[in-house]
C-alpha cells in the first residue's frame, strides 16, 4: 500500500464519488451546498425548466460575461473585462461563479410525463435537494413520502427560510428576511442610536448551503454503510440562530439585552480594535490591539506622541474607557498613511492589523490568495475560461476541485440533456426528440 | 432507533482530538452534535476561549465564559501540556485511538506542533489531521498576526457590510465587521465540509490524509457578487445600510413599526408585490393609487418617481402596526418582511419551539437548564445535531482520557507530579 499521508493526490477514488444528485435548487443556499459536493466528486445535476419564471433568477441577473466573451475566449484566455448587455440565460457572472462542476438539464416539472422521469432519476440517484416554496414537491407528488416509495434509501433535503415544519412554515423568505429575523441582522453595526449595519449580502443564503454540505456527507455516509435514507428539514433562520454566539446564553443568565458595538471586542480587554481611515478613498486598515505589549508597539510605530504615553491609555482597561477618544486620535494617525505600507509596519512589529479589502484588492493584489491557488480558471461553454472562487483547504489525497466531475464551469441551460437523459437514464434518441416535442425535456 | 432519523449520532465511533484556540472550536463542535467524540486538550491554565466574555459570573472565570460554553457543548476536556515532550508519548497513545486530529492556532504554534504529527501521522495511516490558521500552512502571509476582525477585513466581508456614504458620496463611517466571530464561523463549517470529505474519502480508501485551511480564503468565499461583479465587469460594490452592496446606491431605507421596531421590509420588483402592498395598504385603511391607471401613467413616465411613491407607502402602511402584526399580515400577503430581532428574542418564539431549534442543556452547577441554538435542521421530528451536555469544566475528563490512551495510576501520577496535567 502505498503512504496514505504526504503530497500525492489519490489516483482514483473521490470522496463521494459514485454518489448521484438530484438538484433542483436555485438561487443561492441550495447551489451552494451542492457546489461544494460537486467539488468532493458527486455527480450533481442541476434540474431546470425552460419557462422564465422556472429559471434560476441568477441566470439572468447582472453582472453578465462582456458581449465580446466567448467559448475560446474568457478572460482567462486573455479577453478584457466588460459590461455585458447581451444577458441571455448561459452569460451570467455570478450564475458561473455559483454551479462550477455541475451538469444541467431542463425537465417540465409542470408536465405529468415530466414528473414520470423525475421518479425514473430518483430511483438510481442518492440525494435529491431542493428549495421550492414549502409544499410545492409535495403538490406534484414528488415529496419525501413520494420519493422514499420509489427509493427508499433516498436523502431528501430541503432548504427554506423558515423551514418545512413550524408555525410559520408558510411564511416566505429571502436571505435578508432570515437574517433580520434570526438576530444577525441586528448584532452586526455601531452602537445606538445608529440602525444596524446588517450584511451587505445574503450571509443566510452562503452559510446554510455548507451545512446542507455537512449534513448531506454525514447522510451519504450513513447510506453508504447502511443504505439508509434520510430527510432533512433545513431553516435559514435557525441557521442564523445557530451563529448569533452568546446572546441567547446571555439573555438567560443575566437578562441583559444585546446591544451593537462596532467593531469592537467588548467581552475581551483588546483595545483599539477597529477599521481606521487610511490615505485615498474609502481606504481603511483594521487594528487589533490584544495586549498591553502590542499597545506599547503601535504607540512606537505612531512616533510615541504625548498622548499616547498619557496614563489614561496605559492600561487595557484605560483604553477601553476612553475608546472614542483612542479611535478619533489614532485615526489621525493613520488617515495619512498608505494602507498596505502600514500593514506591512504594523505587522511588522507583531501587531495583528489588515487592510479593509476591496474586491480589485482581493482579485489583483493578494499574494496570499495568488500563491495558494484560491482562483481557479474553469471553462464554460459559451463564454470561455473564467477565474472561479475556490475552496479555502488544501486536502492531501481528495483535493478540492471546484469544477467537480465535469471539470467545467457553470452548465448551460439543459446542456447535457443528451448525456444525462442519453447515457444516465438511457433514453433513445428517438424518445428524448419525443420528450422535447412534447415540451417535457 | 429510526435508521433515517435524525444524523445526531452519525458520527459516533469517530474519535476526534481538539488542539488548539477558538479557530478550532466551531468545527469540532459541528462534528460533535453529529455523534463524534471530541476531546479537547487543553493547556493546564486552560483554553484561550475561557477567557473570552461575556462571563456568567461578575468576574472573569475560566468556568464561566459563556463563549466557551457555547462553542464546547457535547466535548471532553483533559489537561496536557502538549507542547513538553515529555508529554509527546501521551500523545502518541492518544493518536493511535484517534480518527481526526484539529490544530487550530497562530501558524508558528500549529507549524511547530505539526512535525509531532507528521511523524505520528506515519504511524496511523488513517488519522486525518486538519489545521486551521489564520492563512494556512504556506504563503507570503503565512506568519502574519490575525484576529477575527483582521480576517473580516482582509477576506472582504467588511468592504461590503456598512453604511450608506453621505450626501456627497463620501463614507463617513467604517465598514463593519459584523459580530459574533463570523471568521471563525465560516473556517469551521468549511473545516467540517473537508473532514467529511476525509471521513468519506477514507471509507472507501481506508487512508487518511492533511487538511490545511486557511481562515482567509473561508473568508474570502463569502461575499456573494463582490468578485463576480469585478472579475467580469470591472464594478466594485459599494457597501449600504442594511441592504446588499451593489455597483451603486438603491433608494431602499428601514422602516419602523408603531411600537419601534425596525422592519427589513422591502419590495422585489415582481407585480405580485405590488399587489401585496396595495392590499396591506386596503386593510390598515391607508388611501393609495397602486393599481390604478393614474399609477400605470407614473410607472411609463417616471419609473423613479414611481419607486419612490411605493418606498413611501411601504413605509407608511409599517408605521401604522406593531411589528409582529405587520410580520404576520405581510407574510400572510406573500411579503418576505421580518421585524429586525434581537437574537434572544426567538427564545419564546412558537416557530422555533415547535422545530426543536433550541437544545435544553442542564448545568448542574447553576442548578438550571439552560437553552443553546441547538441545529440548523430537522428530520421532521427531531434535531439533526444533537447537544446534550455542557462544556466541559477545565480538566473534567483528564483521567478518563488518559487511562483510555493505556496510563496506568503510576503514569498518572508521575504526569501530574511533574505538572504536565
Amino acid at each position: 500500500m502505498e503512504p496514505a499521508h504526504g503530497n500525492g493526490e489519490s489516483r482514483n477514488k473521490r470522496p463521494l464519488e459514485g454518489v448521484r444528485i438530484l438538484d433542483l435548487t436555485w438561487l443561492q443556499v441550495g447551489p451552494q451546498a451542492t457546489r461544494l459536493l460537486a467539488t468532493f466528486g458527486a455527480q450533481v445535476i442541476r434540474i431546470e425548466w425552460r419557462e422564465r419564471k422556472a429559471i434560476d433568477f441568477i441566470r439572468y441577473t447582472p453582472p453578465f460575461a462582456p458581449d465580446h466573451a466567448s467559448a475560446d475566449g474568457g478572460r482567462s484566455q486573455g479577453v478584457t473585462r466588460g459590461h455585458g448587455v447581451r444577458g441571455n440565460y448561459d452569460r451570467g457572472a455570478y450564475f458561473n461563479n455559483t454551479n462550477p462542476g455541475k451538469y444541467g438539464i431542463t425537465l417540465n416539472l409542470n408536465h405529468p410525463k415530466g414528473r414520470d422521469l423525475l421518479r425514473r432519476m430518483a430511483r438510481e440517484a442518492n440525494v435529491i435537494c431542493e428549495n421550492f416554496s414549502p409544499g410545492q414537491m409535495d403538490k406534484w407528488g414528488l415529496g419525501y413520502g413520494d420519493l422514499r416509495k420509489i427509493n427508499p434509501g433516498i436523502i431528501y433535503i430541503q432548504t427554506t427560510g423558515l423551514g418545512k415544519a413550524g408555525v410559520y412554515k408558510d411564511y416566505v423568505s429571502y436571505g435578508p428576511t432570515a437574517q433580520a429575523f434570526s438576530g444577525l441582522t441586528y448584532l452586526s453595526g455601531l452602537p445606538e442610536p445608529h440602525p444596524p449595519a446588517g450584511w451587505g449580502y445574503s450571509y443566510l443564503d452562503h452559510s446554510p448551503g455548507y451545512f446542507g454540505a455537512i449534513l448531506l456527507m454525514a447522510a451519504i455516509r450513513r447510506q453508504r454503510q447502511s443504505g439508509a435514507g434520510c430527510y432533512i428539514d433545513m431553516s435559514q433562520s435557525a441557521t442564523g440562530l445557530m451563529l448569533s454566539g452568546t446572546s441567547i446564553l446571555q439573555r438567560q443568565i443575566s437578562g441583559k439585552p444585546t446591544v451593537r458595538y462596532g467593531n469592537r471586542k467588548p467581552f475581551l480587554d483588546w483595545s483599539p480594535h477597529g477599521a481606521y481611515r487610511c490615505a485615498g478613498e474609502d481606504n481603511w486598515i483594521a487594528i487589533s490591539i490584544q495586549s498591553d505589549e502590542q499597545w506599547r508597539k503601535l504607540t512606537e510605530e505612531m512616533g510615541s506622541p504625548d498622548w499616547a504615553l498619557d496614563n489614561r491609555f496605559a492600561t487595557a482597561a484605560g483604553r477601553k474607557q476612553n475608546e472614542d477618544d483612542l479611535d478619533e486620535r489614532i485615526t489621525a494617525f493613520t488617515s495619512g498613511c498608505d494602507r498596505y505600507e502600514l500593514m506591512n509596519r504594523l505587522q511588522a512589529r507583531g501587531i495583528p492589523a489588515g487592510v479593509v479589502q476591496k474586491a480589485p484588492d482581493r482579485f489583483d493584489l493578494d499574494p496570499q490568495l495568488k500563491a495558494r491557488g484560491y482562483y481557479v480558471d474553469l471553462p464554460h461553454t459559451e463564454i470561455g475560461t473564467w477565474p472561479v472562487e475556490g475552496f479555502p483547504a488544501k486536502l492531501s489525497r481528495s483535493p478540492a476541485k471546484v469544477g467537480g466531475p465535469t471539470g467545467r464551469a457553470a452548465p448551460k441551460l439543459g446542456e447535457d440533456n443528451n448525456f444525462v437523459y442519453g447515457q444516465l437514464v438511457g433514453l433513445s434518441a428517438e424518445e428524448m426528440a419525443a420528450l422535447a416535442e412534447e415540451g417535457v425535456i | 432507533m429510526n435508521p433515517e432519523g435524525n444524523l445526531g449520532s452519525s458520527l459516533a465511533g469517530l474519535t476526534l482530538l481538539e488542539i488548539g484556540d477558538q479557530m478550532g472550536e466551531w468545527a469540532a463542535l459541528l462534528l460533535a452534535g453529529l455523534g463524534a467524540e471530541v476531546i479537547k486538550i487543553e493547556p493546564r491554565d486552560g483554553a484561550p476561549s475561557r477567557r473570552i466574555g461575556p462571563f456568567a459570573s461578575d468576574a472573569e472565570d475560566p468556568e464561566q465564559s459563556l463563549f466557551f460554553w457555547r462553542y464546547n457543548l457535547n466535548k471532553k476536556s483533559a489537561t496536557l501540556d502538549v507542547d513538553k515532550p515529555e508529554a509527546h508519548p501521551v500523545l502518541a497513545a492518544l493518536a493511535s485511538r484517534a480518527d481526526i486530529v484539529l490544530l487550530s492556532g497562530e501558524f508558528e504554534t500549529v507549524e511547530r506542533r505539526l512535525s509531532l504529527w507528521r511523524q505520528l501521522a506515519a504511524e496511523n495511516p488513517r488519522l486525518i489531521i486538519c489545521t486551521i490558521t489564520p492563512f494556512g500552512l504556506d504563503g507570503p502571509y503565512r506568519a502574519l498576526k490575525a484576529t477575527d476582525l483582521v480576517q473580516m477585513a482582509m477576506g472582504g466581508i467588511m468592504a461590503v457590510c456598512g453604511y450608506d456614504p453621505d450626501k456627497e458620496g463620501v463614507y463617513d463611517t467604517p465598514p463593519i465587521a459584523p459580530a459574533m466571530w463570523h471568521s471563525y464561523h465560516l473556517a469551521g463549517e468549511y473545516a467540517a465540509v473537508a473532514l467529511m470529505a476525509a471521513i468519506n474519502f477514507r471509507e472507501l480508501t481506508d487512508e487518511g490524509q492533511f487538511i490545511d485551511l486557511s481562515v482567509h480564503e473561508a473568508v474570502n468565499t463569502c461575499t456573494e457578487v463582490a468578485i463576480p461583479s469585478y472579475v467580469y465587469a470591472g464594478q466594485v460594490v459599494k457597501r449600504q445600510t442594511a441592504r446588499h452592496a451593489a455597483p451603486s446606491i438603491t433608494h431602499a431605507r428601514l422602516s419602523t413599526s408603531s411600537d419601534g421596531t425596525l422592519m427589513l421590509a422591502n419590495l422585489s420588483p415582481f407585480e405580485r408585490e405590488q399587489r401585496a402592498l396595495a392590499q396591506l395598504a386596503d386593510q390598515v385603511g391607508i388611501g393609495h393609487v397602486l393599481g390604478t391607471p393614474e399609477f400605470e401613467q407614473l410607472e411609463k413616465e417616471d419609473r423613479v418617481a414611481a419607486a419612490i411613491y411605493r418606498n413611501d407607502l411601504l413605509v407608511e402602511v409599517v408605521s401604522s402596526l406593531p411589528a409582529d402584526e405587520i410580520f404576520h399580515r405581510a407574510q400572510a400577503q406573500g411579503l418576505a418582511w421580518s421585524p429586525i430581532r434581537k437574537p434572544e428574542q426567538n427564545l419564546d418564539d412558537p416557530h422555533f419551539a415547535a422545530r426543536g431549534s433550541f437544545a435544553t442543556i442542564n448545568h448542574p452547577e447553576l442548578g438550571r437548564d439552560l437553552r443553546y441554538p441547538g441545529t440548523v435542521a430537522i428530520d421532521g421530528q427531531s434535531p439533526h445535531f444533537s447537544y446534550t451536555r455542557r462544556a466541559p469544566r477545565l480538566g473534567e475528563h483528564t483521567e478518563e482520557v488518559l487511562r483510555r490512551a493505556g496510563l496506568d495510576d503510576s503514569q498518572i501520577a508521575s504526569l501530574k507530579a511533574k505538572a504536565l496535567v
